[in-house]
């Protein structure tokens, strides 16, 4: 299913990825005081289909988007439970009860938060520099189906992702790093040079 | 190549706002676009910028130690944070806004052994965007108000239009009503008339064979006589003597109660009558019964309490009939089996206090409220206008009157009606009155 990476390919990338996420696992704990567990990073290429049923639980979740660019270009999604971001609020410093606009930049600065680190780590690791914009919240409008192909510009994209949960919280989040397909080739590259 | 002075010079003249800090949070460096928007004593190199924005310290605190401990970007946005520094609006003159809108993004600068050493704050002055982005909002919510108040107009105007042609319908039955009542009453009237002679030639005739009957016995011819008693006994003229009355007074009295049905009719066809006069509000009661008396007939009881010496009440009778057809009806309505119906008048300090009970279906909490207001009905479209209350309502204010209706749901509906015995007629009616008298 994992017709972009070879099975060496993916066996690093993945190496790599348990690294930089638990070093940003751990920068999020020391900021917020709290233990965060994550997932093992899930490697994968995703047709558009499969890419638009990940956006599918909008009614449960928030979703933010923000793009990087520089060596590798692409976008980085989170999705947040909406239930879960309330409960890191005072954690984060915010006044309780939130207004509408304190939640919406709670979730951005989670956001953003859980992204820059997975996003720096991964990049560090392979020596690709590249630099995360603003975060944004995101309305999926595209469900699966078959509009869906016509929908994305792209048909196949390459998926980093991993899970962020908080011990006794119900905060739940799972970042989606997605690169261009341009970028999956440069990425590709330092894989190799990292493999010879 | 170009000498870094000309990239220090580039800095200081970006339309943006740089400041980079230490990580103590100590300025090293403002370009012109802090330094001609503060407004300060003291030289702001070298101080720290929390004690510089001291309404903003905890935020400006929480987001720079973000971007120290985590080396990584934090952001802000003018929609969750418009002014973080307090500057004034790019647009003094034309602006309506009074401060710069902002969005601000803290990017960590020098790295050294993953330790963040140097950070950049940059300012966007994005006071035109927001600007515009709050206008257009400010539009989409007048345009979604304005389409919720227009589809809500439509479907207002969809029920009264129904209502209309109900309401219509009914005003062509009653004319339909009145028109028959008229074509019925002139048969009706001579039928009566002709009843009552007939009645009484029955009574000549009758008392004519009664007296020839005596005459043939009197003359003691017996052969005559038994003629005579045989014919009577052939004709049945015993039996005649006796039924003809009877058959009569049936008939007599059959032409009164479809007397009474059509005066009625014809009361109920004129509900635009708001004539004042002085009643007893049992004979209104009473008539308004009589229409009823069909539906009542079957399946409800009626109990009917009114005081001793009930005194004359200055109504619109018409108008009272109508109110007290519509209560009624829906008492009768909200029995759906077997139930029954209590109807009290008392008097109560120069008032008539009317309840009229019901131990139907009842009124379901949520609908209360709107029982009386014009069109609201919980009846099928066609089934029912949606005005019996309400015009009773307005017609009890015009009596200056109080209605008032209680309601448990499953239990039954009481509504009562509280009625001045002289209320203050309006100029209008009081000249009628008077010029009547």
């Amino acid at each position: 299913m994992n017709a972009l990476l070879s099975e060496a390919q993916r066996d690093a990338l993945q190496e790599l990825m348990n690294i930089s996420m638990g070093q940003a696992a751990n920068a999020l704990a020391r900021l917020i005081e709290t233990r965060i567990t994550l997932s093992i990073p899930r490697i994968v290429a995703a047709t558009p289909s499969e890419f638009a049923a990940l956006l599918s639980q909008h009614e449960e979740n928030w979703f933010t988007r923000q793009s990087f660019m520089g060596k590798v270009n692409g976008e980085a999604l989170t999705q947040l439970t909406k239930e879960g971001c309330e409960a890191l609020a005072v954690a984060m410093d915010y006044d309780v009860p939130l207004s509408d606009a304190s939640r919406k930049e709670l979730v951005l600065e989670l956001a953003n938060i859980l992204a820059g680190a997975c996003l720096t780590g991964f990049s560090e690791q392979l020596d690709l520099a590249t630099k995360l914009s603003m975060p944004t919240l995101y309305v999926p409008t595209v469900n699966s189906g078959e509009q869906v192909v016509e929908y994305f510009r792209w048909t196949s994209t390459l998926l980093l992702e991993v899970e962020f949960s908080v011990d006794a919280s119900l905060f739940d989040s799972k970042v989606i790093i997605c690169l261009e397909q341009r970028s999956v080739q440069t990425l590709l590259a330092s894989i190799n040079e990292l493999l010879e | 190549m170009i000498s870094p002075a000309v990239f220090t010079h580039v800095v200081k003249k970006l339309p943006l706002g740089i400041c980079i800090l230490d990580t103590d949070f100590t300025i090293r460096y403002f370009n012109d676009f802090f330094i001609s928007r503060l407004t300060l004593n003291a030289p702001a190199i070298g101080s720290n910028i929390l004690d510089l924005f001291p309404e903003q310290a905890r935020f400006l605190k929480k987001k720079l130690t973000s971007a120290v401990v985590l080396n990584n970007s934090s952001f802000s946005y003018w929609e969750h944070r418009p002014h973080i520094f307090q500057f004034n609006s790019s647009r003094p003159i034309t602006g309506e806004e009074t401060l710069m809108y902002q969005n601000l993004e803290i990017v960590p600068l020098d790295i050294e052994d993953d330790q963040v050493k140097t950070l950049c704050l940059i300012l966007q002055d994005v006071t035109e965007q927001a600007s515009y982005l709050q206008s257009q909002k400010q539009l989409a919510a007048q345009l979604e108000t304005q389409y919720h108040e227009q589809a809500a107009l439509l479907k207002q105007l969809k029920t009264t239009q129904a209502q209309l042609l109900h309401a219509d319908k009914m005003a062509s039955i009653g004319q339909l009503a009145a028109g028959m009542a008229h074509e019925i009453n002139n048969p009706l009237g001579f039928i009566n008339s002709n009843l009552q002679s007939l009645n009484d030639y029955l009574n000549t005739l009758v008392k004519a064979l009664t007296f020839s009957e005596k005459l043939i016995q009197k003359t003691e011819d017996s052969a005559l006589h038994r003629l005579q008693q045989d014919y009577f006994s052939r004709a049945k003229i015993t039996f005649i003597t006796e039924d003809a009355p009877e058959l009569l007074h049936e008939s007599l009295d059959g032409i009164r109660r479809v007397s009474r049905i059509i005066q009625n009719l014809k009361i109920f066809s004129h509900v635009d009558d708001t004539h004042w006069q002085l009643c007893d509000l049992r004979d209104i009661i009473d008539s308004t019964l009589t229409m009823l008396s069909n539906d009542l007939r079957h399946n409800v009881t009626l109990h009917i309490e009114y005081a001793d010496d009930l005194p004359l009440l200055q109504c619109q009778p018409i108008q009272l009939n109508q109110v007290l057809l519509h209560i009624l009806n829906n008492a009768v309505q909200a029995i759906s089996q077997k139930g029954d119906i209590w109807i009290q008048v008392t008097v109560q300090a120069e008032q008539l206090h009317v309840t009229i009970r019901d131990n139907g279906c009842g009124i379901a909490p949520a609908v209360l409220p709107k029982v009386f207001e014009p069109f609201f009905t919980t009846k099928a479209v066609g089934q029912g206008s949606g005005l019996g209350l309400s015009m009773a309502y307005n017609v009890i204010k015009q009596h200056q009157g109080h209605i008032s209706l209680s309601s448990e749901q499953g239990q039954g509906t009481t509504i009562t009606l509280d009625l001045p015995l002289q209320p203050k007629l309006p100029v209008a009616d009081v000249d009628r009155l008077t010029h009547e008298r």
